[in-house]
């Protein structure tokens, strides 16, 4: 693997169980991670759903994505930005775990400005 | 300039192939150097050698397996979204105990670290999503 660094930005968009969208980009973020990349996960949207406590997507034999969302840190992904503008609109709790960032729209501009490749699902 | 295409839509469903196709090739005969691109999602079904295109379409499936002919195009099928959407080689069917395998050689089945690479390696990544 190559030794230059990138920023990258994973930006996910869409409501955790609704489509493969979630789980794959959550892979692309894992590995960035695990190739020593610079990746930060933005959550923006519905894909904010995925804050709600007490998912269970096993109902639906569907893999828990939201275990492996805040299981990121212990892979050392520890930038996961939340849009704090599209949670307060779903009327989502500021998540408990401390590795999720929550920051404004105009906060939101100044990383995808500083961003060398932005990917959204 | 150096580049490398990420597509993710379907190419029947949605047109992020067959732009992504077109894109590729006008950069190739730019001279723009295209270091690899990179199928994940439904994109995957693009490497299938099963796909009947009718004859009064564009053959999206051959026109990539051209573009790699011609110009020794890397083109890269992600393995894991491959194998969920039935795209396999012949060791993957080995491997999953399948009774056939469908993928186009001018393709290659390998893991995201491709296209981590690809990320930091070109200078730019194209994306053709949905």
């Amino acid at each position: 693997m190559s030794q230059i660094k990138k920023k990258l930005l994973i930006v996910q968009t869409k409501a955790p169980f609704g489509s493969s969208d979630t789980q794959e980009s959550l892979d692309i973020v894992l590995a960035a991670g695990t190739f020593d990349q610079d990746v930060s996960l933005l959550i923006e949207d519905d894909a904010c759903y995925q804050l709600l406590g007490a998912q269970q997507p096993e109902i639906i034999n569907r893999k828990n994505t939201t275990k492996m969302l805040n299981a990121l840190p212990i892979y050392g992904i520890n930038k996961i930005l939340v849009c704090a503008e599209s949670a307060a609109l779903r009327n989502l709790p500021r998540h408990n775990n401390d590795a999720f960032k929550f920051i404004t729209k105009n906060e939101i501009k100044t990383v995808y400005s500083e961003s060398d490749t932005v990917i959204r699902f | 300039m150096s580049i490398s295409i990420l597509v993710l839509g379907a190419p029947f469903e949605s047109q992020a192939c067959y732009t992504a196709y077109r894109y590729a090739k006008a950069a190739l005969e730019m001279n723009t150097i295209v270091d690899r691109v990179f199928f994940y999602q439904s994109s995957v079904h693009t490497a299938s050698t099963l796909s009947c295109t009718p004859r009064d379409e564009f053959d999206l499936y051959t026109a990539w397996q051209k573009l790699n002919q011609s110009y020794n195009l890397d083109l890269v099928v992600c393995i894991a979204a491959a194998a969920r959407r039935g795209v396999i080689d012949n060791s993957e069917q080995k491997r999953h105990d399948k009774i056939a395998h469908n993928m186009s050689s001018s393709f290659e089945l390998s893991g995201l670290g491709q296209l981590v690479e690809a990320i930091a390696t070109s200078e730019k990544l194209i994306t053709f999503g949905e």
